[in-house]
C-alpha cells in the first residue's frame, strides 16, 4: 500500500473546507490572548500581592505545555459543571496559554516607551487609567505589533492541538477521513502541506503590515 | 487513588520525557549549529535551499509534523520507532528555531571581529571557530534556553504516538480513576517543576551575560 496520489487529491477539498475553523479559532484565541495578556501585565506592573500573584501565574503558564492546558480545561471544566463546546474549550485553552507569551510581549512593548512619556503625564495630572489608554497604549501597539504577528503565526501552528478535544478544523478533517479510509498517509500529507502553506502565508502577510508600520512610524 | 500515587504514577513517565528531550538535542543541537553557520555564510541559491530547510522545520505545525512523520513514512516504507520519530521532529523543530538565534548573533557581531581575525592570518574557519562563534553562542544562550523549555514541553506530544510520557500516565490514571481537577493539576505542576528551574537558570544566565539589562518600572 503505497502512496495514492488521486485519493490524496480528493481528501484536499473536505480539509480546505475546515480551513474556516481553523483561521477563526486562530483570530479569537489571539484576540483572547491579547486581552488576557494585556489584563496580566497591567496587574503585574500594578504590583502588590496581585501583581505577585499574576507574575506567578505566568511563570508557570509559560513553564506548562499547551497539551495539557487543554487537557485540563477539557475535563476539569465538567466537573465543576461547567459545560462548554470542544471549540470554545480549545479557544479558551490557547487564548490563557498564549496570554503568558503575549504578557511578556506587552511588557516589553511598554518597557520601550521613553520614561519621559510616563513623567509628562503625570505633569498634565492624567490619572494611571487615562496615561494607559491614551499614552502608553497607543504607543506601545507600534512596539509590539511585530511579536504579536509572529504569535499570530505561531497560534495558528497550535490550532491543530484542537483536533485532540475533536473540533472539526484541518487536522481534525484529516484523522476523520482517516478513520473512514484507514489511510492516513494521504489526509495527514494534505493537511501537513496546507498548514505549512497558511503559516508561511500568513508569516508573509505580517511581515507586509510590518514593514507598513515600520514606515508609518519614521514619517 | 491518593495525591501521592496519582503523583507518582504521573513521575512514571519523567524517563520518557527526559528521554525524548535528551535524543531530541542530539538532533537539535547539530542542526542548529551546522544550519545557522550556513545561512550565515552562505549567498544565493545556496542560502535560498538552507532557508528552505529551516523554513520547514520552523512553519511546520509540530503536531501535523509528528502525525506525518509517525504515518506516513510507513507507508513509503521507512520505519521508525515512535521514540526515533518523537526524537527527530521535535529535534529538528526546536533547532529550526536555534538556527536562527545563532545565524542572528553571528550577524551581530561588530565586522572589526572578523576585520582582526583576518589581521592575524586566521583562516576562514579559523576566525569562525575560533572568534565569532563562542561570541554568538555567549549572546545567545538565554534564546537556548528558551528552546530548551519549549522542547522540554513539546515532549507532552509524544503521548499522542504512544509513547508512555508523562501526559500519557496522566491519561492512563484518568481512564480508571476519575479524578481530573488532581490528575490534571498534577500534570501542570510536574512540568512545571521540571521547566521552571530551567528557566530561572536561563534567567541567571542572562543576567550574567548581559549585567547591564535591567528591568524598568513604571506607570
Amino acid at each position: 500500500m503505497g502512496f495514492n496520489f488521486d485519493f490524496a487529491l480528493t481528501t484536499v477539498p473536505t480539509i480546505i473546507g475546515a480551513i474556516g475553523t481553523t483561521l477563526l479559532a486562530t483570530v479569537l484565541s489571539c484576540l483572547g490572548a491579547s486581552v488576557l495578556g494585556f489584563t496580566f501585565e497591567m496587574i503585574r506592573r500594578g504590583g502588590g500581592a496581585a501583581g505577585l500573584a499574576v507574575r506567578f501565574l505566568i511563570d508557570f503558564i509559560r513553564s506548562t505545555p499547551v497539551l495539557a492546558w487543554l487537557y485540563f480545561l477539557y475535563f476539569v471544566l465538567p466537573f465543576y459543571g461547567i459545560r462548554l463546546g470542544a471549540m470554545t474549550v480549545g479557544i479558551l485553552g490557547l487564548s490563557l496559554y498564549y496570554s503568558g507569551y503575549l504578557a511578556e510581549v506587552f511588557k516589553a512593548g511598554i518597557d520601550a516607551i521613553p520614561k519621559g512619556q510616563q513623567e509628562a503625564a503625570r505633569a498634565l495630572s492624567l490619572n494611571r487609567r487615562d496615561t494607559v489608554v491614551f499614552v502608553i497604549a497607543p504607543q506601545m501597539l507600534r512596539n509590539v505589533a511585530a511579536p504579536l504577528g509572529n504569535y499570530l503565526v505561531s497560534i495558528l501552528k497550535a490550532t491543530p492541538y484542537l483536533a485532540i478535544l475533536a473540533v472539526p478544523e484541518m487536522l481534525g478533517r484529516a484523522f476523520d477521513i482517516a478513520s473512514e479510509t484507514y489511510r492516513y498517509a494521504e489526509p495527514l500529507t494534505v493537511a501537513g502541506i496546507l498548514f505549512l502553506a497558511l503559516a508561511l502565508l500568513l508569516a508573509y502577510g505580517v511581515r507586509r503590515v510590518e514593514q507598513r508600520l515600520l514606515a508609518v512610524g519614521r514619517r | 487513588m491518593s495525591m501521592l500515587e496519582i503523583w507518582l504514577g504521573i513521575l512514571q513517565g519523567l524517563g520518557i520525557t527526559a528521554e525524548v528531550t535528551a535524543y531530541g538535542l542530539v538532533f537539535a543541537v547539530p542542526f542548529a549549529l551546522v544550519f545557522g553557520i550556513a545561512q550565515f555564510l552562505t549567498t544565493g541559491l545556496t542560502r535560498f535551499l538552507v532557508t528552505a530547510v529551516i523554513e520547514f522545520w520552523r512553519s511546520s505545525a509540530v503536531v501535523v509534523l509528528l502525525f506525518f512523520f509517525y504515518y506516513v513514512l510507513p507507508v513509503m516504507g521507512v520505519t521508525l520507532s515512535a521514540l526515533t520519530v518523537s526524537a527527530l521532529v521535535l529535534g529538528l523543530n526546536a533547532g529550526g528555531y536555534a538556527s536562527q538565534a545563532v545565524r542572528a548573533g553571528l550577524q551581530s557581531l561588530p565586522a572589526g571581529q572578523r576585520e582582526a581575525g583576518m589581521a592575524l592570518g586566521l583562516s576562514r574557519p579559523a576566525i569562525l571557530l575560533l572568534i565569532e562563534l563562542p561570541q554568538a553562542l555567549v549572546a545567545m544562550s538565554p534564546t537556548f534556553v528558551n528552546n530548551l523549555i519549549q522542547l522540554v514541553k513539546a515532549t507532552s506530544l509524544v503521548s499522542l504516538v504512544t509513547l508512555t510520557d508523562m501526559t500519557f500516565r496522566a491519561k492512563e490514571i484518568a481512564q480508571t480513576d476519575y479524578d481530573p481537577v488532581a490528575i490534571y493539576s498534577a500534570l501542570l505542576l510536574a512540568f512545571f517543576v521540571v521547566c521552571y528551574p530551567i528557566a530561572l537558570a536561563g534567567r541567571w544566565l542572562e543576567a550574567r551575560v548581559n549585567p547591564e539589562r535591567g528591568t524598568r518600572r513604571g506607570i
